[in-house]
């Protein structure tokens, strides 16, 4: 990885996405630093994966701007929501991500979820592809799945192998958009290991995610989101355990409550 | 009774005449085959352009709709219709795309591979449609997200995907698109019912023309049992409890 001096690693400015009439985002100021973990809490419909989704443009904003270790991604906003305006290939080069649902490709064993882009968009020839797979699919605890179909695979392996997917890209920034929400509880802790693994590694990582306990554990940072707009910032320690705004009081008063 | 059995199961008509309905069968597999592959690509393209994503490509997707719209709409016959009449009368194009004679097969052959291809690549796009739609959003997302274009998205993602769920369906407008193989016997192409109507004119007995029908069966039943099992191995994919949340 090629540091980009002391700045953040990633900062945005005043970020709004609307869907139609609906706001989702209504100016959303955040700054990371290069191997911090951020954890993103907050109730459903607060802007959580929309926030997200926004920094590797699968969902361009239409205000504000966003920079990328130091280069800002959204040009000219106001360019539209093709893509023309966005520095997609800096971004995605970049910037990983792993979804709820998986979306692995069905069709492809694991060890060719985790090669077929490696070879189709960093050009690496299949047996470089292959050996870096196997080595990001060993690390996720699935050396003996490489040639498992999705469907023969578990949720929690199948997302393991998803990390590994966005992993072999070789990121600088992780993404995880409540990955463990369509596990099932006994799944969510093997997912979980994993991206200790990575956040112990110094992998700059943020996380959406309703794991209270893995947040309090791993998070250098809390950010707490509803309404579009992020309530609170800060350590664990504080915004979890003993928070400012009464929004997030009442929110870690219904999750933690059960 | 015996006169009905005369008149249609002829057994020894239809052997007497056996070769030549057969020659002539062998010309309607030729076009089925033919056309039946260039509008499974023909209708593959459409479907490509008709996904095409963004503002910029906007003309290139309606005019790929009103092409579908339009040939889907129209009788086949009167295309061939057109076709034949039309296309020998352009005085500026060469002889050899006015007349066409490749190999060895005569003008009336290429025309009624036009207008096969051209209303069925139209049909075909459709059942691709259905197939690319089908895919859930998530796995363009996961393909963008990993640094692929679209185009590489699509080809190495989403079609193949597609292209599995509709085996079924395209098979089955490959049916229908055998049968209708029959209608370019209008501009005098020696394909089988052709060859079989001129039997029964000359000796108004229609055994040729049921031979001819028989001979179609012998296709089309294997293929039909085929788009049977095809159909039944894409459900078991689905109830074989793979966690496909937004499939389904």
């Amino acid at each position: 990885m090629e540091g980009n001096g002391s700045g953040a690693m990633l900062s945005l400015q005043g970020v709004c996405k609307r869907f139609g009439q609906l706001e989702v985002l209504r100016g959303v100021d955040l700054e990371i630093k290069k191997g911090e973990v951020v954890c993103v809490l907050g109730p459903s419909g607060s802007g959580k994966s929309t926030l997200l989704r926004c920094v590797n443009l699968l969902e361009p904003p239409e205000e504000g701007d966003i920079h990328l270790e130091g280069r800002s991604i959204c040009k000219g906003p106001g360019s539209g929501s093709g893509e023309k305006g966005w520095e997609l290939n800096f971004v995605r080069q970049r910037v990983g991500i792993v979804f709820q649902q998986f979306n692995l490709f069905p069709h492809k064993t694991a060890l060719q979820n985790v090669t077929l882009a490696q070879e189709k968009v960093l050009g690496r020839s299949s047996a470089e592809a292959r050996e870096k797979g196997a080595e990001l699919l060993e690390r996720v605890g699935l050396g003996d799945k490489l040639n498992e179909y999705p469907e023969r695979l578990s949720g929690g392996q199948q997302q393991r192998v998803a990390i590994a997917r966005a992993l072999a890209m070789d990121p600088h920034v992780m993404l995880f958009d409540e990955v463990t929400s369509a596990l099932d509880p006994e799944l969510v802790k093997e997912v979980l290991d994993s991206m200790r693994k990575l956040a112990e590694e110094g992998m700059t990582m943020i996380v959406v995610t309703h794991e209270i306990g893995f947040a309090r554990e791993v998070a250098d940072r809390v950010v707490f989101m509803d309404e579009g707009v992020i309530v609170e910032d800060g350590p664990p320690s504080q915004v979890i355990d003993s928070p400012r705004e009464e929004r997030t009081k009442k929110f870690l008063g219904l999750v933690l409550e059960h | 009774m015996q006169e009905f059995i005369n008149q249609f199961f002829d057994v020894g008509f239809m052997v007497d005449h056996f070769d030549e309905v057969l020659e002539g069968f062998w010309v309607t597999i030729q076009l089925s085959v033919l056309s039946g592959i260039l509008a499974l690509i023909w209708g593959l393209i459409l479907a490509t352009l008709r996904q095409l994503p963004g503002k910029g490509f906007m003309p290139v997707r309606a005019v790929t709709i009103a092409y579908i719209d339009v040939f889907r709409g129209i009788p086949l016959l009167i295309l061939i219709l057109i076709i034949a009449g039309g296309v020998p009368a352009l005085e500026f194009l060469p002889e050899s795309l006015r007349l066409p004679q490749w190999f060895g097969k005569p003008d009336n052959f290429w025309f009624g591979v036009l207008a096969i291809t051209i209303t069925y690549g139209a049909y075909m796009a459709e059942v691709y449609r259905s197939g690319i739609e089908s895919v859930p959003g998530g796995q363009m997302e996961a393909a963008r997200s990993l640094g692929m274009s679209h185009g590489q998205a699509m080809r190495n993602v989403i079609l193949p995907q597609a292209v599995r769920k509709v085996i079924a369906p395209l098979l089955n407008d490959f049916v229908a698109l055998t049968k209708d193989t029959t209608l370019v016997s209008v501009i005098a192409l020696s394909e089988v019912t052709q060859v079989a109507n001129d039997i029964q004119s000359e000796t108004f007995n229609s055994s040729a023309l049921v031979l001819g029908a028989l001979l179609f069966l012998a296709v089309t039943l294997p293929l039909a049992r085929l788009i049977d099992k095809l159909i039944a191995r894409e459900q078991g994919r689905f109830t074989r409890g793979a966690p496909r949340v937004e499939a389904l």
